[in-house]
């Protein structure tokens, strides 16, 4: 029987392998976070998940400085929102068919079982399961189709009405035939097709064309049984691609010298964006999260957005901001990752000692936190710097700690 | 899963007729020597004028120049007013339908085999039995219908496996417990030893044309 072990001694032993227990300043929607969030935004979390059980196709925005944690706040929402496809997409890569991109993402984030279950519940709907002699089920395809367009096209406007004939053709061939199924559910989960693959389904284009993929959008949100929730980071972008070149930019060929455009085609691209988001923000049982940097950029957005819905209000929430850590913020935030660390190496008896903030002290912690001024994104950056030096360095900890005093760092 | 008594329209052992119309999904036996069954979606029951069906599909078997044939026909306002020629008349209840209605369509199997008209699979008769499942082992056949002792099984798809043993996928299974007492299941698979089947009819799908 083990009576006593020296618990510090085993941990910076581990930590000698070689493994930071910090290891992301930037949190990015593609990988998955399970560390929530410090005390101190506990309650911003509760509001927003509030917000989305009691509001209705709104714009949410959340306001925070570089660094601050935005993007990791998606992660703790998608964690504690067990009855919502949640999704993230990042304006900075996606504003570029805009859509298709966003369509992937859903897809991605919701998996092909429940895909299968949406289209076949439209099929239903749509009186593919309809039976004769109380039993047998009649797969009269055109028949299907002919009550789908019927059921959904005042839903669409008249420039998506071929698109939707193209969607509902994809949703019933893919449903009710059997010997096409493999390549309809290669369409439905937006695969780029040739025109060969796209005649034998007898669709016109891929959902990379036009607006399939926002008609599919609208079809799978508002008939999942579960609501849905699109994270749009970097919304900032919007503006950049409004904002003119700036005068030391090199100056390129613009068409505009010679036709005499009214419009900058950047401000047209981002218009288009707009309008995109706007059609977004109209799908029921859809609700959207905007990450912004300023107030400033706030304003200018939502001016935008008047501009181009004259005749329909977006609904803007009030937004909530997103702070710097407190100063109980960076212990909690040490500790709990600290566990985390150990919890994930399968070190769970090591994970409920009480280290005292070893390898680290609270002073330096609290250093740490002065030196940033509580921006989490540089705490981390500085404590994986820390973790790194007491990783590969020979040197006595206390040496090493004494080495980032105040004047030093 | 199972339901009794508010299923159960007719039994003509237990003695149960409960008069009335209903609709859903209805299956009829018949007593008789052809182990006929109707399938229909609305039903008429009284104790004076019997069953009435106004739209109904009746399988079973036949003779027919010597040899036993399949057959599925359309009843169109038929009336079996001798009530005792009929063995039981159940009402699937909506959450088996449910069941099985999930199933339809959710195979990842496109090669399955549809037959334009009605035939049968296999019969019991030490005279006139028919047996084809070497002809079709191992293929997938759609919509069969099978009397298994006194049950009835209606399944989406049926596969003859490895022991010759027929296999039903999304089934419908309409049978009596030790007690004589009728009762409904839905199960996604079943395996039956062939030595129970009476008769597998693979219903044509000429048959479901509207």
């Amino acid at each position: 029987m083990l009576l006593y072990e020296n618990k510090k001694a085993k941990l910076l032993n581990i930590l000698k392998i070689g493994i930071n227990p910090f290891k992301k300043f930037v949190s990015t929607g593609e990988i998955k976070e399970d560390l929530g969030l410090v005390n101190s935004r506990k309650p911003t979390l509760q509001h927003i998940v509030q917000i989305i059980k009691d509001e209705d196709n709104f714009i949410l925005p959340i306001i925070g400085n570089v660094g601050t944690g935005k993007t990791h706040l998606f992660w703790a929402l998608k964690n504690i929102l067990y009855y919502y496809n949640t999704i993230y997409i990042s304006l900075d890569t996606v504003y570029k068919k805009f859509f298709y991109s966003t369509y992937s993402e859903f897809i991605d984030a919701i998996g092909v079982e429940p895909l299968r279950f949406i289209v076949n519940q439209l099929c239903d709907d749509w009186g593919a399961l309809d039976r004769i002699y109380g039993f047998f089920h009649i797969a009269d395809i055109d028949k299907v189709k002919k009550i789908a367009i019927q059921k959904l096209k005042n839903q669409f406007e008249s420039d998506e009405q071929a698109t939707l004939i193209d969607v509902i053709n994809g949703i019933v061939t893919h449903q009710l035939d059997p010997f096409k199924k493999i390549e309809a559910e290669g369409w439905l989960l937006g695969e780029l097709m040739n025109v060969r693959e796209l005649s034998r389904l007898k669709l016109r284009y891929d959902l990379r064309k036009g607006k399939a993929a926002y008609v599919m959008l609208k079809l799978l949100i508002e008939n999942s049984k579960l609501g849905s929730v699109l994270f749009i980071d970097d919304f900032e972008r919007i503006i950049s691609i409004l904002k003119p070149k700036d005068s030391d930019t090199e100056e390129i060929f613009d068409p505009s010298w010679l036709y005499g455009q009214s419009q900058s085609p950047e401000k047209i691209s981002s218009q288009k964006l707009l309008q995109k988001i706007i059609k977004l923000q109209s799908i029921k049982r859809l609700h959207l999260i905007i990450t912004l940097k300023s107030d400033r950029s706030l304003e200018e957005i939502k001016k935008s957005f008047q501009e181009l819905s004259k005749d329909k209000e977006i609904k803007f929430i009030d937004p909530i901001y997103i702070e710097n850590f407190t100063e109980d913020d960076i212990y909690d935030f040490y500790t709990n990752n600290m566990k985390h660390f150990l919890e994930n190496l399968g070190l769970t008896k090591l994970a409920k000692a009480e280290f005292d903030y070893f390898p680290l002290n609270k002073q330096f912690l609290k250093t740490i936190y002065s030196t940033t001024n509580g921006n989490p994104r540089e705490i981390i950056k500085l404590l994986i710097k820390v973790f790194n030096e007491i990783i590969f360095s020979n040197d006595d900890l206390r040496f090493i700690l004494e080495e980032y005093e105040p004047k030093k760092l | 899963m199972s339901h009794i008594n508010e299923i159960v329209l007719y039994d003509l052992i237990q003695g149960i007729i409960i008069e009335g119309e209903y609709l859903g999904s209805i299956i009829t036996k018949y007593k008789d020597d052809r182990k006929s069954v109707i399938f229909s979606d609305q039903v008429k029951i009284s104790k004076d004028n019997g069953l009435f069906f106004e739209k109904g599909l009746t399988i079973g078997f036949e003779i027919l120049n010597h040899k036993s044939s399949a057959f599925s026909r359309k009843l169109d306002n038929f009336t079996i007013s001798d009530l005792s020629t009929i063995e039981y008349c159940v009402r699937i209840p909506d959450d088996i339908m449910f069941l099985y209605d999930e199933g339809q369509f959710s195979d990842t199997f496109p090669f399955t085999i549809n037959l334009l008209h009605t035939s049968g699979l296999y019969l019991d008769d030490y005279k006139y039995g028919i047996n084809h499942f070497d002809f079709f082992h191992g293929e997938i056949l759609n919509n069969p219908i099978s009397l298994i002792n006194n049950g009835i099984i209606l399944a989406d798809r049926v596969v003859i496996d490895d022991q010759g043993d027929p296999v039903f996928y999304d089934c419908l299974i309409v049978g009596r417990d030790e007690k004589e007492n009728l009762k409904v299941s839905y199960e996604p698979l079943t395996n039956v030893d062939d030595k129970a089947v009476e008769f597998i009819i693979i219903l044509g799908i000429e048959e479901l044309k509207i």
